[in-house]
């Protein structure tokens, strides 16, 4: 895509607590394309909500710009801003019905009444809540009143609509349905989503790409796919989902992009290097998802197969099995290797496999491909 | 009673703590009735003595409307009596005085609020603090540094430009408007502090502007806070008499230094008859202040 609808140019944000400067936001850039599903995750304090604010123009940046469509934002307040935000607690305003609050950004534009109405009548069609306009919003649900900060937002067709963990007060299940309604809708309504979230699931299931974020710093912005394959930091790889450690030594690097590391217990694996990895040698860290980790005994070595599989390059690592716990669609094995590191192995119960032989503290044959595993800065 | 005091005390014992426990119960029942006659004994022989036939409040002879036929026929133009003339011009001054300074202090005290709850300055604390100093200070000094104020402050316009101001309407009405600023801040200040600020920022994103989003979200949302600090203003001057007796001037008696002016002749029924009148009416309005102040803000 060739059009940036939200550009953030080396942003920092300062703020004054009790007499001492706090860096809420630490030099991010970011271009977020037109018609994109952009998730800001991480932990609560990460900065993620101050961005969004920076956007809205709840607050003015320390220093750096803010273009939205190309136009600097500089000096322009929250209500001239082409954005509307859908606030984590939804601010409807009590004192108007459902009606008037989506009514309200319209009026402000100067819509007349007729029109307005008619707007508000589609945008709740659309969130799917035809018959609610003469209510309150006390009188609504928390789903229901979600839909209508949503309506009250849309309504407005901004060219970036601002999501500020929007899901956050829902229970799972009605959260989990209203996940998949998001997307859809984003998809039909084509405006540029900026989606701020601390569930990674949430931001993995919606977004095009996710922004991860910690103390300030975008840590790493890609795919959903891209930041869980190969997790560019540790911070990354140990926020979004479950992922293995081990500790070694960078020997070599490839041309090829992998890399051989040294274990502790001097076996050398080959792993794939992270793009944004400092160290050129020395002390690192290896990554892996227990998912692609294969287990069995040592009786019955694995056997790699597939168009893509050398297997002369496949990882395999001796291992003695430490526990083993059935949940339901997966077992999650837990593996000793040399250096006295545990890993977490999940295999997935395809069948009665003969692997739930496997007693526990029998020694096994742990392996995964190279590609699965990312050397990160230690 | 359980079983094990039944095995540890004898008899006779029990007997005592039974009787000086009715007694102690007795007491606690006995405690509020005595309370509330004290509190409200008087009230209930003013109120009774304005329905006396009798001029006299040495005994009740019968019961009349007199009273306040009386003052409803001086209102309606009939049967002048100069006393109760008098004391009805007084009542117009206190509801003069009320409402404009009501007005003026509502205002203020609304603005105080705003900038308090919403603005960030150096001394913020302080000037919070100073604003319950009207609420805490005795009446009479604040009486006292009024009077003083206003003799010093027109001593000091008369030496520039040979004018004297007199003591007035104007005196007593901002005498007025400076205790009640403070209570209509503090009214109006909990319905901001209930209020979620969250909901300006949303009429912001809207694209409303501050002037907008102030008419159209804050004020609907604290307008029963106002209401109800207006209506507490208004009660709070309608009974002031000491800050009034040393701020007003000839010829503008509010009807509480009216009465106690009475008071060093007689007390007339037609005085019994307007005092419940008054009580009514502030009870009324601080009871409909108190149900605005309780309506929560997220349910308007």
């Amino acid at each position: 895509m060739t059009t940036h609808d939200v550009e953030l140019i080396d942003i920092v944000k300062d703020f004054e607590s009790g007499g001492k400067l706090v860096r809420a936001v630490d030099h991010v850039s970011v271009q977020i394309a037109d018609g994109e599903f952009f998730a800001l995750l991480g932990p609560s304090g990460c900065g993620k909500t101050t961005t969004l604010r920076l956007i809205a123009g709840f607050e003015q940046p320390t220093a750096g710009q803010v273009l939205i469509r190309g136009m600097a934002m500089e000096g322009i307040p929250a209500y001239h801003r082409p954005v509307n935000t859908v606030f984590q607690d939804y601010a409807l305003f009590p004192h108007l019905t459902v009606e008037q609050n989506i009514m309200f950004g319209l009026q402000m534009e100067g819509v007349n009444k007729k029109e307005a109405r008619k707007r508000a009548a589609e945008s709740l069609d659309m969130v799917r809540l035809p018959d609610v306009g003469a209510r309150k919003p006390h009188q609504l649900s928390g789903g229901q009143q979600q839909r209508v900060a949503l309506a009250r937002a849309l309504v407005k067709k901004p060219a970036v609509l601002l999501l500020d963990e929007p899901l956050g007060a829902l229970d799972l299940k009605l959260r989990v349905n209203m996940q998949y309604e998001l997307k859809a809708l984003q998809r039909d309504v084509g405006i540029t989503f900026i989606y701020v979230t601390h569930d990674q699931e949430e931001a993995i299931t919606m977004a095009d790409r996710i922004a991860v974020m910690n103390e300030g710093k975008m840590l790493q912005i890609g795919s959903p796919r891209e930041i869980y394959e190969h997790p560019g930091t540790h911070f990354v790889a140990d926020f979004i989902g479950e992922t293995n450690f081990i500790a070694g030594a960078l020997l070599e690097q490839d041309a090829d992009g992998f890399g051989r590391v040294r274990l502790a217990d001097n076996s050398i694996i080959k792993a794939q290097l992270s793009p944004t990895l400092n160290s050129a040698r020395g002390a690192v860290t290896v990554a892996i998802r227990p998912e692609r980790i294969g287990i069995s005994s040592i009786l019955d070595p694995p056997a790699p197969s597939g168009p893509d599989i050398d297997p002369s390059e496949f990882t395999v690592l001796d291992a003695l099995l430490v526990d083993s716990q059935y949940i339901g669609t997966d077992t999650r094995y837990t593996a000793r290797i040399g250096d006295a590191s545990e890993l977490v192995v999940r295999v997935q119960n395809t069948s009665e496999q003969d692997i739930s032989a496997i007693a526990v503290g029998q020694p096994v044959k742990i392996s995964w491909q190279p590609s699965s595993a990312t050397v990160l800065d230690h | 009673m359980s079983v094990s005091s039944h095995l540890l005390i004898n008899e006779g014992a029990m007997g005592r703590n039974r009787a000086v426990r009715r007694l102690g119960q007795l007491g606690l029942w006995l405690n509020p009735v005595f309370a509330y006659f004290f509190l409200w004994a008087p009230i209930l022989i003013l109120v009774l003595f304005s329905f006396n036939e009798s001029r006299s409040v040495a005994s009740f002879t019968g019961f009349t409307l007199k009273w306040y036929n009386n003052i409803l026929n001086n209102v309606m133009g009939a049967e002048r009596a100069f006393s109760t003339e008098i004391m009805l011009n007084a009542f117009r001054n206190s509801l003069f005085v009320g409402t404009i300074a009501t007005i003026i202090a509502t205002v203020l005290g609304t603005m105080i609020a705003l900038a308090m709850a919403r603005g960030k300055f150096p001394g913020k604390k302080l000037i919070d603090g100073l604003l319950f100093l009207p609420v805490v200070i005795p009446e009479i000094t604040q009486a006292i540094s009024l009077a003083i104020f206003f003799k010093v402050a027109f001593d000091w316009i008369a030496t520039i430009s040979g004018e004297r101001i007199f003591p007035g309407f104007h005196t007593i009405i901002m005498a007025h408007v400076t205790f009640n600023i403070s209570f209509v801040a503090i009214v109006v200040r909990a319905r901001l502090a209930d209020m979620d600020p969250q909901l300006e920022e949303a009429a912001n994103d809207l694209g409303a502007n501050p002037w907008q989003t102030f008419w159209r979200v804050t004020f609907p949302l604290i307008l029963p806070g106002v209401i109800s600090g207006a209506l507490l203003a208004f009660t709070l001057s309608l009974d002031d008499f000491v800050i009034t007796f040393f701020t007003s001037g000839v010829g503008t008696s509010t009807l509480p230094v009216f009465v106690y002016g009475l008071l060093k002749l007689t007390v007339t029924p037609e005085v019994n008859a307007i005092s419940t009148i008054m009580m009514v009416l502030s009870t009324l309005l601080i009871g409909i202040s108190l149900v605005l102040q309780g309506r929560s803000a997220s349910r308007v």
